[in-house]
């Protein structure tokens, strides 16, 4: 009964990839049937000592960071206080969950109209609330300096609902004796959340960061429609630069090498995420 | 009221004040999004910029659902929404009971595999899938795009089904086979009516990954088979800033799904925090 499904996968996952991953030894034009060359590790060795692959690298790694930071933090917050207020705050949770549903791509346009440097509200509210002396004195999406953090806007809106669903689900479970049992001994707030209630929530956290973190290191949509990697490539993170390279360059086969690195990257990465912090089958944190 | 009680509901009241604010600020982004929608077209680029519009009108509407193609990429959606959400229920429904009723170590890699799938970069395979569809001659179509998307909402799909199948009592079957059913009657007759909110969670799941998609769709569709929210990208491209028509598109677009989280929030934050919370 598992057949239907993993022949599926095999066809429209695991070939493709094994084409992907085969494309990254060839040299070749992407439309007709032009000439493969084998060309051996040539497109790896050009990907890993290009200078935008290793800068694409690094918006990629600084972007998920970014992304997953104001996530969990703004997320753990919301979720303790639906927590705190108990079920009057179900209309709340409702309103919270609305951006899971917008399409990013929806999120992105939403974001950049929200952020244009001389006539977006943004600007606009922070002139009124006298936090800056002129409209557009913060160039959210043209100034390279901080584009990559502008771009994380909408990832943060969109997914921050997602955190705290899951971890307000998470701290639903944590038996409320136990809170009460330290509360008696005498603890104080901030040594409850830090001593008691982040670590029965350490598998749950383990799971919404490691989903969401492989979810930012693959984000294209938002990013692309936005900004499109500039200004100055500063927001061409590596999903930019596949497609680039693979569309607007038409080099497939350094595409392929890239994306397989990307992969391979990723994979190792959440793996060592997955050990270090789910730590399965060990219970004490 | 004494001393402790009155300070507990002080701090109740800050609570509430700064859940409030945060939601606000959280819902912000969307309700200036629907207003602006129903501005004119020089209100939207005003300089500065205005919370209310200062005239409603419906004209962005109107400009937006007469733009060649828009009504047609709406068909387009909903349909390969519907297929992309078949096959995943049709694939996953089985995969995920064998998993979960026959527990071989191969059902576990299975899960495994799927859901390291899940973690493709989806440009990774769309751009081989391009020419795959090419060669059996499926370019720009719903079918194709719905399979390619499946391949993002199938592990999940499995994955959730699973989980829902794992609090089905074996009793329940077997009294079923005692009764004569077949494996596939068992499953059909009895474990489905009893996971039928299982089958709504994931059946949302699929649907929205597919109706929220944009980069199959700009890969592997042109004409034909184009989607909405290739139709919305286009209105900033194509007119230069014409936010008005785009924020009307991206509010109707939106509208569906809005619906549909209300009616199913129950289901969706089970699905959502299953997974996670079972670890």
């Amino acid at each position: 009964m598992m057949l239907p499904a993993a022949a599926f996968l095999a066809v429209f996952v695991a070939w493709p990839l094994a084409q992907f991953v085969g494309n990254s030894f060839f040299r070749y034009q992407p439309i007709g049937n032009g000439p493969h060359t084998f060309v051996g590790l040539a497109n790896y060795v050009e990907a890993l000592t290009s200078p935008a692959f290793a800068n694409s690298a690094w918006r990629t790694v600084a972007y998920t960071i970014i992304v997953v930071f104001f996530e969990f933090a703004l997320g753990l917050i919301v979720a303790l206080l639906f927590s705190a207020l108990g079920n009057k705050s179900r209309v709340f949770r409702t309103i919270f969950l609305y951006p899971l549903m917008i399409a990013p791509i929806v999120a992105g346009l939403l974001w950049r109209f929200l952020l244009i440097d001389n006539s977006g509200i943004v600007n606009q509210l922070l002139f009124e609330a006298h936090l800056t002396s002129v409209p557009d004195q913060i160039q959210w999406l043209s100034d390279p300096n901080i584009a990559l953090l502008s771009v994380a806007l909408p990832d943060i809106w969109l997914t921050t609902s997602f955190i705290s669903l899951v971890l307000f689900a998470g701290l639903q479970n944590i038996p409320g004796d136990i809170i009460e049992a330290a509360r008696i001994d005498g603890a104080r707030y901030p040594t409850l959340l830090l001593r008691i209630v982040i670590p029965l929530l350490r598998p749950v956290i383990a799971v919404a960061l490691i989903v969401r973190g492989v979810d930012a290191a693959r984000a294209f949509d938002v990013i692309v429609v936005q900004t499109n990697g500039g200004p100055q490539n500063s927001t061409e993170t590596m999903s930019l630069l596949v497609y680039n390279t693979q569309i607007s360059d038409g080099n497939p086969g350094l595409a392929s090498a890239m994306g397989t690195i990307y992969l391979v990257a990723m994979m190792i990465v959440a793996v060592i995420a997955v050990l270090a912090i789910w730590r399965p089958g060990s219970d004490n944190a | 009221m004494n001393g402790l009680e009155s300070r507990r509901a002080t701090s109740r009241a800050i609570l509430w004040v700064v859940l409030i604010v945060l939601v606000i600020i959280y819902a912000f982004p969307f309700v200036y999004m629907l207003l602006t929608s129903f501005k004119t077209p020089i209100e939207t680029n005003a300089i500065p910029p205005t919370v209310l519009p200062n005239t409603w009108t419906i004209q962005n509407y109107v400009t937006a659902l007469n733009t060649q193609g828009v009504a047609a990429s709406f068909v387009n959606s909903i349909q390969t929404a519907v297929i992309s959400t078949l096959i995943s229920l049709i694939l996953a429904i089985p995969a995920a009971y064998a998993v979960t009723r026959f527990r071989t170590r191969l059902g576990r890699v299975f899960i495994l595999v799927a859901l390291v799938m899940r973690m493709v970069p989806a440009i990774v395979v769309g751009a081989p899938l391009i020419s795959l569809f090419h060669s059996v001659g499926l370019s720009d179509t719903s079918l194709a795009l719905a399979i390619a998307q499946t391949t993002v909402s199938l592990p999940l799909s499995v994955w959730l089904m699973a989980s829902f199948f794992e609090a089905v009592p074996g009793d329940l079957e077997e009294a079923a086979r005692v009764d004569g059913c077949s494996r596939i009657g068992a499953l059909w007759r009895v474990v489905l009516p009893v996971t039928r909110g299982g089958v709504a969670v994931a059946a949302i799941f699929a649907f929205l990954a597919s109706w929220n998609d944009f980069i199959f769709a700009l890969l592997l569709t042109s004409v034909r088979a184009v989607t909405t929210p290739l139709e919305i990208a286009n209105f900033q491209s194509q007119f230069g800033l014409d936010w008005g028509s785009m924020t009307s598109l991206a509010v109707l677009y939106s509208i569906p799904v809005i619906l549909l989280t209300l009616i199913l929030q129950r289901h969706i934050v089970a699905g959502l925090t299953l997974g996670a919370v079972k670890g």
